[in-house]
């Protein structure tokens, strides 16, 4: 039997065995260099095993959406690049749901001050891009894009209309979401999926959380119990800490 | 503070529900579900010959759902055709519906499932959910069970059912979102997701409230599907 066979994934999963040697609730070692591009204003690489991730945050001048004329915009991409895997699900699909949870989580925990962006109400505002592209999947691509994402803003600096000033972006630190995600292979949770998990998943559940939870995103084709779903969001609040902290202490200033 | 609803409602009581099957004679099972100002109507063509070819398993059938908001179906006017949104959408509905139908009797085929959202007032996902769930029944398609749809959320203290779009806009009450789907009978939560900020406990009393909520759709569905098969005996 292969190695890689989700008969077998799924048949060590009943006995929480993972692959890689894992425990059903551990994380995968985890790397976070930010500043890496310079032609970006903000940005990160973020590595989770083999799982590789780039993001960029660029803050330029724009019209404010007319109905949030006095607050500037945040807009995230996110892309599972051809570059980066075979994919077994619509990689499409799979890109605008991870780009559009990963806005969600940064949105909802009001990371950015987005009335702090204003320039001139109705007129100008300034706009925070975050682009986030895959360079390897080994899966758990959720909590690979979101913890990029923090931390290229966390760390952004950037200057407006040639002023020679640079500024950091209005962030209330305090309120930074981290996203935890779980695989469901047959009646057991598993954090931090690898691709070979993720396969042989029926379910995948995403938790961003601050001090509350910000976001949530089930996936796959299986379903979740209420008792499961509790589970995950104790399991949620307890491994943010781990990695604000690892964001926190890369801050400088 | 949220001590009394917008719209007079308790904070366990859903809207107003109109629900029915073969609405859309054409297809090969349809719906219309409504659930106050919010109307969603679904057609399932199938099972047919997968395309594109690649989506095909060998194991079991797919399902593929699109969820679409027709431009006259908010104030603004929405540019016709699927935007990021819509296709997230599409996504999580088609993953609750793939729970729901036993896929696994038709490998190589593919269910399409469309749905067209005429009216929104919010909770648009769950009542595509609802309806696209009793068009897949009506279709005769074998199901593990029906899928009820529903929101829940927070405003202010106070935890609420099937929130309205004005409801989801009082922003300074701090309204969190929760849409859910369940399969009644079984305990199962097929679809789920949360934007706003809540506690460990609240989301408990989410989930609750949402399966009240549930095991009133789904009688809803249930009488919808019997009324049809009843009209046919007559005719």
């Amino acid at each position: 039997m292969s190695l890689e066979s989700y008969e077998y994934i799924k048949d060590i999963a009943k006995k929480s065995i993972r692959t890689d040697g894992r425990k059903p609730m551990d994380r995968r070692q985890i790397t976070v260099k930010n500043g890496v591009i310079k032609h970006s204003d903000g940005s990160a690489y973020v590595e989770f095993g083999e799982t590789k991730v780039i993001a960029g945050v660029k803050v330029l001048p724009g019209v404010p959406f007319p109905d949030r004329p006095d607050e500037g915009g945040l807009i995230v991409s996110f892309e599972a690049s051809e570059l980066a895997s075979k994919y077994e699900t619509d990689r499409i699909l799979y890109s605008v749901e991870i780009g559009r949870v990963t806005d969600r989580g940064i949105r909802e925990s009001n990371l950015i001050d987005l009335k702090k962006l204003s320039l001139e109400p109705g007129v100008k505002a300034l706009f925070v891009y975050i682009d986030i592209f895959t360079v390897n999947n080994d899966g758990n691509l959720f909590d690979a894009a979101n913890i990029a994402a923090l931390s290229a803003l966390l760390n952004a600096r950037f200057k407006i209309d040639g002023s020679d000033e640079e500024k950091k972006l209005p962030l209330n630190r305090e309120n930074l979401a981290v996203s935890s995600t779980f695989s469901k292979i047959g009646n057991t949770m598993f954090f931090d999926p690898n691709v070979l998990e993720e396969n042989a998943a029926d379910a995948r559940i995403t938790i961003g959380i601050s001090n509350k939870i910000n976001s949530i995103q089930k996936g796959g084709i299986g379903s979740l119990t209420p008792e499961e779903i509790d589970i995950c969001a104790g399991e949620a609040f307890r491994l943010k800490q781990e990695i604000k902290d690892l964001l926190m202490s890369q801050v400088k200033d | 503070m949220y001590s009394e609803r917008l719209d007079k409602r308790a904070f366990d009581e859903l809207r107003h529900m109109e629900a029915e099957v073969g609405v859309v004679p054409n297809a090969d099972g349809s719906a219309r579900f409504k659930i106050g100002n919010t109307e969603a109507i679904a057609a399932v063509y199938g099972p047919q010959e997968v395309k594109p070819k690649h989506f095909e398993r060998a194991d079991r059938g797919i399902i593929i759902c699109k969820y679409d908001m027709i431009p006259f179906s908010v104030s603004d006017r929405i540019k016709p055709g699927i935007d990021r949104r819509d296709m997230e959408i599409s996504g999580v509905i088609t993953n609750a519906l793939s729970r729901a139908v036993m896929l696994e009797e038709f490998p190589k085929s593919m269910i399409a499932i469309n749905v067209y959202i005429t009216q929104a007032d919010a909770g648009t996902r769950c009542a595509s959910l609802t309806a696209a769930s009793m068009a897949c029944a009506d279709a005769g398609l074998p199901m593990r069970d029906l899928v009820a749809s529903v929101a829940g959320g927070k405003i202010g203290d106070s935890i609420v059912l099937d929130l309205t779009k004005d409801e989801e806009d009082l922003h300074e009450e701090g309204a969190t979102d929760v849409p859910m789907g369940f399969l009644p009978s079984k305990n199962e939560v097929v679809l789920l997701q949360l934007d706003g900020k809540i506690s460990q406990e609240d989301l408990k009393k989410i989930l609750a409230i949402g399966k009240v909520g549930a095991d009133k759709i789904y009688q809803m569905e249930k009488e919808a599907l019997k009324r049809r098969f009843l009209d046919e005996n007559k005719s």
